[in-house]
């Protein structure tokens, strides 16, 4: 009988001993794996959304900030028949549609979008009935308002959700996040984006929220840091303004001591509003189709032929080779001059000019023969050593650097010494291949203006981080290769312009201005309106440059643009209204003073 | 006066109050008071059954065990239950005509059994045991309930070998239901199959095992059959148990989440009212056949083999009580109770375990149930009063 007894307790043993064993398993061997599939199971990590910081003008005018949008939520599980109904009538979406939209998620304990960025009046409407509607919730999220809309599409530029390689290469991101796409918010992004928050609650086996976990802490979100811009919120909506009637335009306005930007403005323009909701596809088909391409920053990126604006560069350039001084004279201007066999034109017979006077003029005879004194090599090298050529370096994404087409480059383009000799006589009045962007040239004469000082031009002016101020630029200069008593000749010559010559539309009573106008050839189409123009003339503060695409004299278009926004950046208060702007509508062109052409419209080696 | 086996009465007191620790851990208040209020009922009942002379009882053996056959014809016609019948209702309380019918079965066999010794593997030994198991246990089957019916098997096999058979022989009686159990997976089945085959051809001849193998082969055909008969929720339960990982959130879920909760408990467990998983809906009847899976997450390892401790200091007072017992009828009564007790604790704390699959059996002494209580109570009651010596 013993050893029944014994072999029943062997049996129950080797039960205990199989449970046991099994108990250790599951409870030591894998013990951390099981405690955190329990933790899983019951642990939800909510995201704290960091707000992206926000975008300010010079005096604190909001251009981009975070708006709470509203999103109506059920829990389908939740949900009766009845409130399903009432929600439907309250948010104005045909019932049947709703019933069917969440058909799918029927089974769902947690919350699923109904309806995006609802009104303030049917938020309203459905809090009042929340008691008829339960598992109806309002979500708020985080969504970016530009408050000056299109005036500010390139400079500001706007966000767009996350791609698939963005989330690969960044950590930090989540599906559906939104990085900046363009602008200052594409250059700033790390600055603007902040770091998002955790928050962790427990879920019960239904999926609903408990309450906060309390083991672990929450971690608080950073929000993004604030950018206050240079720009001037009222020159830029005044720029936009003036550019209405044309529909490709741009204009640079800059500090020329430090290089801030005070207006940069592109037309055509868009509403970069219409990125933070789904896009509907009529918008995003004309915008991508439009010839005009909104999306493109003619301020930064389109270069232009600079026309008579050149000619500045190519005074100094010769000045400081000795090929002339300001009283030099050539052959007089008949309305053109003869180089070979050719004549290459200038549109008004000037007869004899010196310097000063060619300048204010414009006249292309004299500098078809500074060109030549200068020589191609001097002058392409001269052009790239004030600046063209290159990046201004803006704080800003897309810049492009315009062409100066050196010897190098037309052999390239057209094959050894196969271009003409003539080149130089088309780069000297700033046509041909030669091209420049608006902020090159407001750099550049921003350069001249303040004796060869050339700065970075730059849009952010400080970077603030919970009211303090973490980080302000410093204003970044080179100098130029430009000698003071050659730069007080052209100066002169460019007060000329304004006072009695090609720019006189620009001229305003109260603060002198000096410039340039210069017409940039655009075969077959009209030319280009140039002008830029800095004051006030004896002591530069702020240099515009301004380009009017297909709109023929700058002296005519330009000009006078340029002059209103130098009146509003020196009038302390908004600009009054009632003052008559003859200067926009009504410009005056002096008869002396007609915008000279290039002779030619074709590169010299299409003409032999 | 008797004396009763202080160790007995305190490994059953000491199992209980864990239980009622348990109760009210997972179950909340409201089921731990149930729970005590039927305590003093099944205290009662235990006292009854340690001082009810044993002649008198062993004379009730036949009706009783009538009486329960009638219970579980009954239960089949007006019993209630999850998708069976398993249950009356009367007023408040559940009565499982089953349980009863664990303690006839022990009863009418013992009484049975005591009469002979040396039980050989004949037809004149085992038709009427076999016969005495088979209507309860076919009875419970059709409920259907196929783990309490297996408790049938288990407590006659026990029985059986404490009367003197041969564990091979209980082997090959066996055989044909274990055959049928395994049938269910091909993968179970054919190591099953091939193990037996090797065991009976080196133990007995070749005429035997070729018998005793087609034997087994019958039953184990006969198992896809009636799977493809069972209730959906049941196949889903025992296929559940041959892929549990398939199927996370269908049937497979309950098991899962049953290891989740223990294995996250760890050494010393998340502490008493601490579980997450029992605490946010995870275990589902956590107060009663997953009671132990929250035990188990609450107190982690050195709880949980402190509960098998007490269990085996119960069971194993018991197994003695049947050395000690003055008669072979009480002895069998005994080992017959141990049996019920031991095959309970084994499957239920296996099931959540994962190593046996999902099925309604509660852990004696400390799920929530009244019958199931009072029945237990009433177990250890008979065997106090089996070793009792009057005083």
């Amino acid at each position: 009988m013993a050893d029944r007894l014994t072999r029943l307790t062997q049996v129950l043993l080797i039960m205990l001993g199989v449970l046991g064993l099994r108990l250790v398993h599951l409870q030591v061997i894998q013990g951390g794996r099981y405690a955190r599939l329990s933790d899983r199971n019951r642990i939800r990590k909510l995201v704290l959304p960091a707000p992206r910081g926000r975008i300010l003008d010079r005096n604190g005018v909001l251009l981009a900030d975070t708006r709470p949008s509203f999103t109506v939520t059920v829990v389908p599980t939740e949900l009766t028949d009845s409130a399903l109904s009432l929600l439907a009538r309250l948010l104005f979406i045909p019932e049947q549609a709703l019933r069917d939209g969440l058909k799918p998620v029927a089974m769902y304990a947690s919350p699923v979008s109904v309806k995006r960025d609802v009104s303030i009046e049917e938020v309203a409407s459905v809090e009042e009935s929340s008691f008829r509607l339960p598992g109806v919730h309002i979500r708020v999220d985080p969504v970016r308002h530009y408050p000056g809309s299109n005036s500010y599409c390139h400079v500001i530029g706007h966000i767009g959700e996350v791609s698939e390689e963005e989330l690969k290469r960044d950590t930090s991101l989540r599906r559906l996040d939104f990085v900046g796409r363009a602008g200052i918010e594409a250059q700033y992004e790390s600055l603007l984006r902040g770091r998002d928050g955790y928050e962790y609650v427990e879920v019960d086996a239904r999926g609903q929220e408990i309450g906060p976990l309390r083991e672990k802490r929450p971690e608080p979100e950073l929000p993004g840091r604030e950018l206050v811009m240079t720009i001037d919120d009222r020159i830029q909506r005044l720029a936009c303004e003036l550019l209405e009637p044309y529909p490709r335009a741009a204009i640079v306005g800059m500090e020329v001591r430090t290089g801030a930007i005070v207006c940069l403005v592109s037309k055509p323009d868009f509403d970069p509003n219409i990125f933070m909701a789904p896009i509907d596809p009529e918008t995003w088909d004309s915008l991508n189709s439009n010839p005009s391409k909104p999306f493109f920053n003619r301020a930064i990126t389109a270069g232009y032929p600079p026309g008579s604006t050149m000619k500045p560069v190519v005074a100094l350039g010769a000045l400081r080779q000795h090929a002339l001084d300001r009283y030099t004279r050539f052959q007089p201007c008949y309305g053109g001059y003869k180089y070979g066999n050719r004549t290459f034109k200038c549109n008004y017979a000037h007869g004899s000019l010196d310097l000063v006077g060619a300048i204010a003029q414009s006249c292309n005879t004299y500098f078809y023969q500074a060109g030549i004194r200068l020589g191609l090599d001097s002058l392409t090298t001269y052009a790239r050593e004030v600046g063209l050529g290159r990046l201004t370096r803006i704080d800003v994404p897309g810049e492009r650097p315009g062409n100066i087409p050196t010897r190098e480059w037309l052999d390239a383009r057209y094959g050894k010494n196969q271009w003409g000799a003539g080149s130089v006589l088309n780069f000297a009045i700033g046509q041909g291949e030669v091209t420049a962007t608006p902020l090159q040239m407001a750099v550049l004469y921003g350069a001249i203006a303040s004796s060869g000082r050339a700065v970075r031009p730059y849009l952010v002016a400080r970077v603030d981080s919970a009211g303090l101020t973490i980080r302000t630029t410093a204003p970044e200069a080179t100098r130029l290769p430009m000698r003071q008593e050659d730069i007080d000749v052209v100066k002169l010559g460019l007060e000329r312009v304004v006072e009695w010559g090609t720019g006189t539309g620009a001229r305003i009573e109260e603060i002198s201005i000096a410039g340039k106008t210069g017409t940039a050839q655009n075969p077959p189409r009209p030319d280009h309106a140039w002008f830029i123009g800095y004051a006030p003339a004896d002591e530069p503060e702020v240099v515009f440059a301004v380009l009017v695409e297909n709109a023929g004299h700058g002296g005519t278009v330009s000009a006078p643009i340029a002059g209103r926004l130098i009146r509003a950046y020196f009038s302390p208060a908004v600009e009054p209204q009632a003052e008559p702007d003859t200067a926009a509508t009504k410009p005056e062109s002096a008869p002396a003073a007609t915008e000279a052409a290039p002779a030619t419209s074709q590169p010299e080696s299409q003409n032999p | 006066m008797k004396r009763f086996d202080p160790g007995l009465i305190a490994a059953t007191l000491l199992l209980t109050s864990f239980g009622l620790l348990a109760i009210y851990s997972s179950g909340g208040t409201y089921f731990f008071f149930r729970q005590l209020i039927f305590l003093p009922m099944a205290a009662g009942a235990a006292a009854a059954a340690a001082f009810i002379p044993r002649r008198f009882l062993y004379g009730l053996a036949e009706p009783i065990y009538g009486l329960a056959v009638l219970m579980l014809v009954a239960v089949l016609v007006a019993g209630t239950g999850p998708g069976s019948h398993r249950w009356f209702v009367l007023g408040p309380m559940y009565v499982q005509p089953s349980e009863f019918a664990k303690l006839a079965t022990v009863l009418v066999l013992a009484k049975h059994l005591s009469i002979k010794r040396n039980i050989g593997f004949s037809f004149r030994d085992l038709t009427v045991p076999l016969s005495m198991v088979a209507v309860p246990a076919l009875l419970v089957l059709v409920e259907p309930d196929l783990s309490t019916a297996l408790i049938f098997a288990a407590l006659l096999a026990a029985m059986l070998y404490w009367q003197g058979m041969r564990p091979l022989h209980i082997l090959l009686l066996s055989s044909p239901a274990l055959s049928f159990a395994a049938g269910f997976s091909l993968y179970t089945w054919i190591p099953y199959f091939v193990v037996l085959g090797i065991i009976l051809l080196v133990r007995s001849g070749v005429r035997k095992a070729l018998v005793g193998l087609g034997v087994n082969a019958g039953f184990g055909l006969l198992s896809p059959v009636v799977l493809s008969s069972l209730k959906d929720y049941q196949r889903a339960r025992i296929m559940s148990f041959f892929a549990p990982w398939f199927d996370p959130h269908g049937i497979s879920w309950n098991a899962i989440q049953s290891q989740i909760a223990i294995g996250s408990g760890r050494l010393i467990g998340k502490g008493f009212l601490q579980g997450s998983q029992k605490r946010l809906g995870f275990l589902p009847n956590r107060h009663t056949d997953f009671v132990f899976s929250s035990l188990g997450e609450e107190l982690g390892l050195l709880g949980c083999l402190v509960l098998l401790g007490l269990f085996y200091w119960l069971l194993s007072r018991m197994l003695l009580a049947a050395r000690q017992s003055g008669d072979s009828t009480g002895s069998l009564l005994c080992v017959g109770f141990a049996a019920i007790i031991g095959y309970q604790m084994f499957v239920n704390i296996g099931m959540l375990l994962g190593i046996l699959p999902i099925t309604g059996i509660t852990l004696p002494f400390l799920s929530y149930g009244g019958s199931s209580l009072l029945l237990n109570f009433v177990l250890v009651g008979l065997v106090l009063n089996v070793v009792s010596r009057p005083e």
